[in-house]
């Protein structure tokens, strides 16, 4: 047999620096701190998107229009999850659904609770679950729950 | 070519630090392109990417910059070289008449990384030239260096002479990335050594940066320009990946991409029938070296060249007119901003820098150490 020889290698992964494009985030954030979901709209288009970029991703125009969006919408697709992205096993299984939520034409994926997962369907109405106590970050949208 | 392919217009961006994200970078330069010409992304058939995924740190990079370039439900594809080979792929395409308008849109921010130069480290063998911890890109043009001056008997002040050229080009380039005032041999030559001989100022500043260009064939050229410059001539040529295994004296991947670049051209003495040339040299060695091989200088005679002023804006070639990649020189756009800037040249816009035969023109692209692939392009009016 022949022999395989290891090298091993390492890999610097602070070369990296990105970037972030702030408005659409901000002013997602900013509005989650009252429990509204802030997007941003096309002038063209009418294409609401959440969070909202810097441009119509179709029209390839400019976009700055702030329009809010419900808290409330329904399942596209979903997935029951039996292990993390990583692969490592969850204690139980995660329900994680696309959601489109009222309002707003791109989806956003979040997790599911207060359903069992054999009752998930697509077309299932769902609202967001908030924090008890909103403080202007992603955390503020805990989970999706049956409407 | 049965078909003639057109560059109707461009757009270009670099500096030490452009502030920005990958994806407003590309929506910027498309969207620019687009106004400059007054079309939008509706005109426009095929978006040919460049981009890589190590410089960009996302793997398949151009899933991310495909919709800010304009690109939704268009043709997309990414080719992850130097931008002039994504430059006559997208050529390609229009002259097989599978398309008659392309972007081709070449960007990476790589001047703000944290190790602009380190990363070629992960391009070498890892099994091999990554253990010596010897080759890095910096030291291997430095072998290059060497090993040139050494075989043509030239002395290292000749380094001097093509930054400080290549220097005062880039200064008076509102374009560049690096535009020193002022800028002499004595400058140069107080800049430190980062490996023997080359010099900090004998190496491409790390530069972020982009460019957009649209391609179009000959009938949508008469809609969309009034100065069309014509690609004449294309050629291409890879040397072997082992440095050990080449004489870095010379180029022949530059040689041969040249000479087949010239014969689709009908190029038959290049040194008297081109006005100038755009080089990708991102080494000051690397420029006479390369214009030797592609014939526009003649062999053993390049230091007396630069001493007579030959390769100067007003001289009888003038080399990287534009201050070449030694004003910028961002990865994957290199090549394409050097096509950018011939063309800039031959519509007559280059300002303080235009030279005055401005009717054909060599554009020269490479990617891996030492040059290792060629890319060249003849281009027209």
């Amino acid at each position: 047999m022949e022999e395989t020889k290891v090298v091993t290698g390492a890999w610097e992964l602070s070369t990296f620096k990105f970037n972030v494009e702030g408005r659409g985030l901000q002013l997602m954030l900013k509005h989650m701190k009252d429990r509204k979901l802030m997007g941003i709209k096309c002038h063209q288009c009418g294409t609401v998107y959440l969070p909202g970029p810097f441009y119509c991703r179709k029209c390839h125009i400019k976009i700055d229009e702030p329009a809010e969006v419900s808290d409330h919408g329904q399942v596209m697709t979903f997935t029951i999850g039996y292990a993390d992205v990583r692969g490592n096993p969850l204690d139980e299984p995660r329900i994680a659904p696309i959601v489109k939520l009222d309002g707003c034409d791109s989806w956003i994926m979040g997790v599911m609770q207060g359903c069992a997962p054999e009752d998930v369907h697509v077309g299932m109405r769902v609202k967001v679950q908030w924090a008890e106590e909103t403080t202007g970050s992603l955390q503020d949208m805990q989970y999706f729950v049956p409407e | 070519m049965d078909r003639k392919v057109a560059i109707a217009g461009f757009r270009m961006a670099a500096a030490p630090d452009l502030e920005t994200t990958r994806e407003r970078l590309v929506f910027e330069l498309s969207k620019g392109l687009l106004d400059d010409l007054g079309i939008d992304r509706d005109a426009v058939d095929n978006f040919v990417l460049c981009s890589n995924d190590f410089l960009d740190g996302r793997t398949i990079s151009h899933v991310f910059l495909g919709p800010p370039a304009g690109g939704y439900m268009k043709d997309q594809t990414k080719v992850e070289m130097d931008g002039l080979n994504a430059f006559i792929y997208a050529s390609m395409g229009i002259i097989s008449g599978q398309y008659d308008v392309t972007m081709v849109l070449a960007m990476s921010l790589t001047g703000s990384q944290v190790s602009p130069y380190l990363y070629f480290d992960y391009s070498l063998d890892p099994t091999y030239d990554r253990q010596l911890k010897l080759l890095n890109e910096l030291s291997a043009a430095a072998l290059e260096a060497r090993s040139y001056l050494a075989a043509n008997g030239y002395p290292e002040e000749l380094l001097d002479a093509v930054a400080v050229q290549n220097l005062k080009n880039a200064a008076a380039n509102p374009g560049q990335a690096r535009r020193i005032e002022g800028v002499s041999r004595e400058k140069v030559k107080g800049s430190p050594y980062y490996y023997e001989p080359l010099r900090e100022l004998h190496c491409y500043p790390p530069t972020d940066g982009g460019c957009a260009m649209l391609l179009v064939s000959e009938r949508k050229a008469e809609e969309l320009t009034d100065k069309p410059v014509w690609l004449l001539g294309m050629g291409r040529s890879t040397d072997i990946y082992f440095i050990g295994d080449r004489d870095l004296s010379t180029s022949l991947s530059a040689a041969q991409a040249a000479q087949r670049a010239y014969a689709m051209a009908g190029i038959k003495d290049p040194a008297a029938e081109l006005g100038f040339a755009e080089i990708s040299s991102p080494f000051a060695h690397q420029e006479p070296l390369l214009a030797e091989s592609m014939g526009l200088l003649e062999k053993g005679k390049a230091a007396a060249a630069y001493e007579a002023g030959d390769t100067a804006v007003d001289g009888g070639m003038p080399l990287n007119p534009s201050g070449g990649p030694l004003g910028g020189n961002p990865l994957c756009a290199a090549g394409l901003i050097r096509v950018a800037e011939a063309a800039r040249q031959l519509r007559g816009e280059a300002g303080e820098n235009q030279v005055k035969k401005a009717d054909k023109a060599l554009v020269h692209g490479q990617d891996g150490l030492c040059a290792q692939q060629s890319a060249v392009v003849i281009l027209g009016t």
